[in-house]
């Protein structure tokens, strides 16, 4: 068993044109047994950039607290809000710090820079930063993820067009998944907004009041 | 009587003052001019060279230093001092550029040197040190200037002059400075500025320049813009200022 | 081996937990309690390793009565299993990590009731019912069933009847005594099973 695969998470980002997307799964877990299915792995970082974390939970809750702090701190120093670029090596050094006892996460960042160009990029455990021009994964679903975004993704994708390629990569990827799952989140980035959309999966909606029904709720399955 | 309260430099005086720290400014008082302009592409710091013997080889003299690529900074008063604060000052540069892989904006680096300089008003065992600074640098947010004091305050000009002849620079600067001016202008400006007050012949080896900005930025290779970088001007370039103004 | 468990109704938590303390094959004691009460409306209940379980519970209570008493407020059960968190996640990276599961049940006064799940490496969430220790695998199944999120107190007390009728029926384990807790916004009380 790997640490990196205890919890479950798989996490995708993608580059659009004039915009940029980042998504997750939304469950937690102990190994095979499934504990939440509203778990956040995406925070925003600035009003333009997100940060999303595959592998320990414990450690995505430590670190999302400690780049909030460090980037509260950036902001209240230097009066500016952080550059996804310059927030992705903050993000890089802080993991090569403990480079011989890393926190078990890959990082993926998604943002728009102050020339509103779209940026990606995601890190291993101890910092090594992959920039890309297209795409980047993490997590439990990554070889799926890759073989999904290599097939879906096209440059200059609109917004909506965005959205859609990247729900249907993550969504595709983790059901192949036994690990991740159980619903998703997308955020789009474009230069004056985040539109932040929550994706069912496979899973049921308790607000419907058909799923109650219990007949209707195993059919469905 | 006031001497009793200037044995240590922790313990104010019952008016309220810190001596060691005005000493410190008297220190500054007694040290070779320095000036400082912004213009509105750049800006320009420059000081004057002063050997005590026509025998000291003054071309290894540097009293500009270049802290990081965007900043710069001259000092005015002891030479010593200036250089732990210069060598403070780049080793923070770099690990601002460790995390961050860009430079540091101007008004950090100042903070940076400035509370280096507070500290040594406050700790015990030290004194303060002997030099206001002159720095200059380029950012996000274009050309600035700053002087930093022994106390560790710190202020933003358009132009100012510290050390032996700092007021008499001030009123020329108050009289030559206006907001539209630009960097060649900027250091003709400065240059005059030394000129007022200056003992001796003024040649290209008894001055020194400092430049950050002035023309278009330099890009990559594919086009990218590159922020300005702080260069000091070789004696030949002083040269042709000089011979220009005479 | 141990087992807990909780689950939020429409206003109130209620926790279950076993009252065993086991070492190796030996059964020590049949009435231990494991909970406690952080302040009038949180309250912890904890598993794992037998000395850091209480000497852990009993450290983050004393700190967070400590924080009443000094600001004259109480920490909300969000904060409490925020700190809880905090706590155990720095103890992870030492070289004597406290090996504990928790589950904060708590009623906020503004929010309502509220359930953190926190397991040993204090991963934390939120959710509506949660289990720790072996007969997580009987119980979460059985209330991922039958749970809804207006479930009344009674509808709650049967689905806990059911898991422990599960756990008699197919858990190797032999725990004849559990105790159940209410959290409200009348506080904590004891409740029969």
């Amino acid at each position: 068993m790997s640490i990196m695969e205890y919890n479950g998470a798989a996490v995708v980002a993608m580059v659009g044109k004039n915009c940029v997307a980042i998504a997750s799964d939304t469950r937690l877990g102990q190994q095979a047994m499934t504990i939440d299915t509203n778990f956040q792995k995406v925070f925003p970082v600035t009003d333009k950039t997100m940060i999303g974390m595959a592998g320990l939970a414990t450690d995505v809750l430590t670190l999302r607290d400690r780049f909030r702090y460090k980037v509260n701190m950036y902001k209240l120093k230097e009066e500016r809000t952080i550059e996804p670029q310059t927030f992705a090596h903050m993000v890089s050094a802080a993991l090569y710090e403990k480079r011989f006892g890393p926190y078990f996460i890959e990082p993926v960042i998604a943002g728009m820079d102050k020339r509103n160009q779209p940026f990606i990029c995601s890190m291993d455990t101890i910092g090594c930063i992959n920039f890309a021009k297209d795409f980047v994964v993490a997590g439990n679903a990554g070889g799926g993820l890759y073989g999904m975004c290599e097939s879906l993704w096209e440059p200059d994708l609109e917004p909506e067009d965005l959205f859609e390629t990247i729900s249907q990569a993550l969504l595709n990827a983790v059901d192949r998944n036994a690990l991740s799952g159980w619903g998703a989140v997308v955020h789009i980035i474009t230069p004056d907004q985040v539109i932040t959309r929550q994706l069912k999966s496979r899973m049921l909606d308790w607000a419907d009041p058909t799923v109650k029904d219990k007949a209707v709720r195993y059919t469905r399955l | 009587m006031s001497d009793r309260y200037s044995f240590s430099l922790t313990t104010f005086s019952p008016s309220g003052k810190l001596l060691q720290i005005e000493h410190a400014l008297n220190a500054v008082g007694q040290g070779v001019t320095s000036v400082g302009i912004k213009a509105s592409n750049g800006a320009v710091i420059a000081t004057e060279k002063k050997s005590t013997s026509p025998l000291v080889d003054t071309s290894t003299l540097e009293k500009i230093s270049m802290i990081c690529s965007s900043v710069g900074l001259v000092y005015s008063g002891m030479g010593p001092d200036a250089r732990v604060l210069v060598n403070k000052g780049r080793k923070s540069a770099q690990a601002y550029r460790r995390v961050y892989n860009e430079d540091p904006p101007v008004s950090i680096l100042v903070k940076e040197i400035a509370s280096v300089m507070q500290e040594f008003t406050q700790s015990g065992g030290v004194r303060p040190f002997g030099v206001s600074l002159l720095v200059a640098g380029f950012d996000d947010k274009g050309p600035s200037l700053y002087q930093v004091d022994p106390s560790g305050s710190y202020f933003a000009w358009k132009a100012t002059a510290i050390g032996k002849n700092m007021i008499n620079s001030k009123t020329f600067l108050e009289k030559r400075f206006n907001e539209e001016m630009e960097l060649e202008d900027a250091v003709h400006t400065a240059i005059l500025t030394l000129k007022e007050g200056f003992e001796g012949q003024m040649t290209e080896d008894t001055i020194e320049i400092g430049i950050i900005g002035g023309g278009s930025p330099p890009t990559t290779a594919t086009g990218e813009p590159l922020p300005f970088a702080f260069k000091k001007l070789t004696p030949s370039e002083i040269k042709d200022y000089l011979s220009n103004i005479a | 081996m141990e087992c807990l468990m909780g689950l939020v109704g429409k206003d109130f938590v209620i926790t279950v937990t076993d009252t065993m303390a086991i070492r190796s094959i030996t059964v020590l004691k049949h009435d231990e309690d494991k909970t406690r009460e952080l302040n009038p409306h949180t309250l912890i209940s904890y598993c794992g390793e037998a000395g850091d379980t209480t000497n852990f519970a009993e450290y983050v209570q004393k700190n967070v009565k400590l924080y009443g008493i000094r600001n004259n407020i109480e920490l909300t059960p969000g904060a409490t299993a925020n700190f809880v968190r905090r706590e155990l996640a720095d103890s992870l990276r030492t070289r004597s990590a406290y090996q504990v599961n928790l589950l904060v049940s708590g009623y906020d006064h503004k929010k309502g009731p509220c359930l953190y799940w926190i397991d040993h490496l204090s991963a934390l969430a939120q959710v509506p019912f949660a289990a720790h220790g072996y007969c997580a695998y009987y119980c979460i199944s059985l209330m991922d069933r039958h749970y809804h999120p207006d479930i009344s107190l009674d509808e709650a007390m049967g689905l806990i009847r059911q898991c422990l009728e599960e756990l008699h029926r197919r858990f190797i384990i032999n725990m004849p005594r559990f105790v159940a807790k209410v959290v409200d916004k009348d506080g904590i009380r004891v409740i029969d099973l």
